[in-house]
């Protein structure tokens, strides 16, 4: 597979665009990764041993009584910050979808989000900035942040993220546009490395007439700045 | 710069460092303590290097675990990048106060206390390996010997970068202080925000935690203590 199908192929969608994809239920789940919930307390004892061999690695005595079940702890805190693998956006939304005959700008601000880098496994976390335009199809609002969630609870790269929570909701509603923006903080920029720490990263994808259009990204925007 | 050479040559014996201050810098003579310097560093760093590869090992056996595809781009040199990170918010393991303070202890006739505040923190929780941060804020109340400033926010940086609980880090760097330059009395104060209950468990946004240790004089006199604790509060 070259590299450039493999990543869309990895990252739930095949096509850059606002067609209704014709995949089945069955073609999704094969995209998801190898990670059922079933699963996750089976691999717990894998994951113990590799977090203990972490730590005596990094020089710590394992057997202190602060650290003896911290492998334990670890794994599973890894394993939920990174349930989103096993979640789809087709059982989050519940059918929350109703008709509506409204065609003006819905936003959803300040969802906080937080994820992993893929990078370097540290948090980056910040805020997530959801607008659409509905084509006489309306979303439950907490929906669109359980999708955020989805997203973000993986091994991320701030850029990815932001693109898939738009496709996913502009698959899931065909709407006229949609519009999501991200400002973040990452740890692997503040803790370590250069180390600045008020430095923040923005990612925006617009898709749909928010792309298309300059007054309706103008203003999304607007109503979206934090004074 | 004559100064500068004479503290290198620190480990040579008395009259030797003497000799070589007197009569002009035999090039020779500094090769031995930098290659002295330069080989203790490639010790640590070939032993960080071997250590790193069984992080790394463990760090693909994580990633797997978790469901994910460890040959695809984004994760290749994954294992390496995160050994390397756990190393860095870990290197306070291999840093001793007296390394840091580096002899910049100053005899003063000041008895006033001295605050450096707002010093931010990185750590990470022992408990779930998951980050922790905040502010640290320092006060002491020398006792005829003032430390250089950057030095409370350096033995911070060792004591933080470890796998720490916050009582223990506020405790320890107190007692570091109190070690180094048995002032009349030290207080520490760190306001954190705990990654482990914000991005997992009780998922609480805006919870910090605070956790102090008063030591001396800060402990004795209330009025002391309240002096410490209005200076250093932000609005």
């Amino acid at each position: 597979m070259n590299l450039v199908t493999e990543f869309h192929y990895n990252n739930d969608f095949n096509e850059l665009s606002l067609e209704p994809k014709k995949t089945t239920s069955q073609q999704r789940k094969q995209h998801e990764s190898s990670r059922k919930e079933a699963e996750d307390e089976s691999r717990l004892p894998v994951l113990e041993a590799a977090y203990t061999t972490i730590l005596r690695g990094l020089g710590e005595d394992t057997d202190r009584q602060g650290l003896l079940k911290t492998p334990l702890r670890a794994a599973k805190a890894m394993q939920f910050l990174t349930k989103g693998y096993h979640e789809d956006v087709y059982d989050v939304l519940n059918d929350a979808i109703f008709d509506e005959d409204h065609d003006e700008i819905v936003i959803v601000k300040d969802i906080d989000m937080f994820s992993l880098c893929e990078h370097h496994l540290v948090p980056f976390f910040g805020r997530v900035h959801i607008g659409y335009l509905p084509n006489k199809k309306v979303v439950g609002l907490s929906k669109l942040a359980r999708i955020v969630e989805i997203y973000s609870r993986r091994l991320q790269v701030q850029e990815r993220l932001t693109k898939q929570i738009a496709m996913a909701i502009s698959e899931a509603l065909q709407p006229a546009g949609v519009a999501v923006v991200i400002e973040a903080a990452h740890m692997c920029m503040v803790m370590r490395g250069v180390q600045k720490m008020n430095s923040r990263t923005v990612t925006s994808c617009m898709l749909g007439v928010f792309r298309e259009d300059p007054k309706t990204r103008e203003e999304f925007l607007c109503l979206t700045q934090n004074a | 710069m004559a100064y500068q050479k004479s503290s290198e040559l620190n480990g040579l014996h008395n009259g030797q460092v003497i000799k070589e201050y007197l009569n002009g810098f035999d090039k020779k003579s500094i090769e031995p303590k930098k290659a002295e310097l330069t080989s203790k560093q490639q010790i640590k760093d070939s032993d960080d290097v071997c250590k790193r590869s069984a992080i790394e090992d463990a760090y693909t056996t994580v990633l797997r675990e978790l469901g994910e595809n460890v040959d695809r781009e984004g994760l290749l040199r994954t294992p390496l990048r995160a050994a390397k990170a756990m190393q860095f918010f870990t290197k306070g393991y291999q840093e001793t106060v007296e390394d840091i303070l580096n002899d910049a202890i100053f005899n003063e006739n000041h008895n006033e206390m001295v605050i450096v505040k707002n010093i931010e923190m990185f750590s990470l929780c022992e408990h779930h390996l998951v980050p922790f941060f905040g502010k640290v804020h320092i006060g002491y109340l020398p006792n005829n010997k003032v430390v250089g400033l950057s030095k409370l926010a350096r033995i911070v940086e060792i004591f933080s970068r470890r796998l720490q609980v916050q009582e223990r880090l506020t405790k320890q760097i107190a007692t570091a202080i109190s070690e180094a330059l048995e002032p009349a009395g030290v207080a520490v104060v760190i306001e954190a925000a705990h990654m482990c209950m914000v991005m997992r468990g009780v998922q609480k946004m805006n919870s910090k935690t605070v956790t102090s240790s008063v030591l001396g004089l800060f402990q004795e006199d209330p009025k002391t203590r309240e002096e410490f604790l209005i200076l250093t509060k932000n609005n």
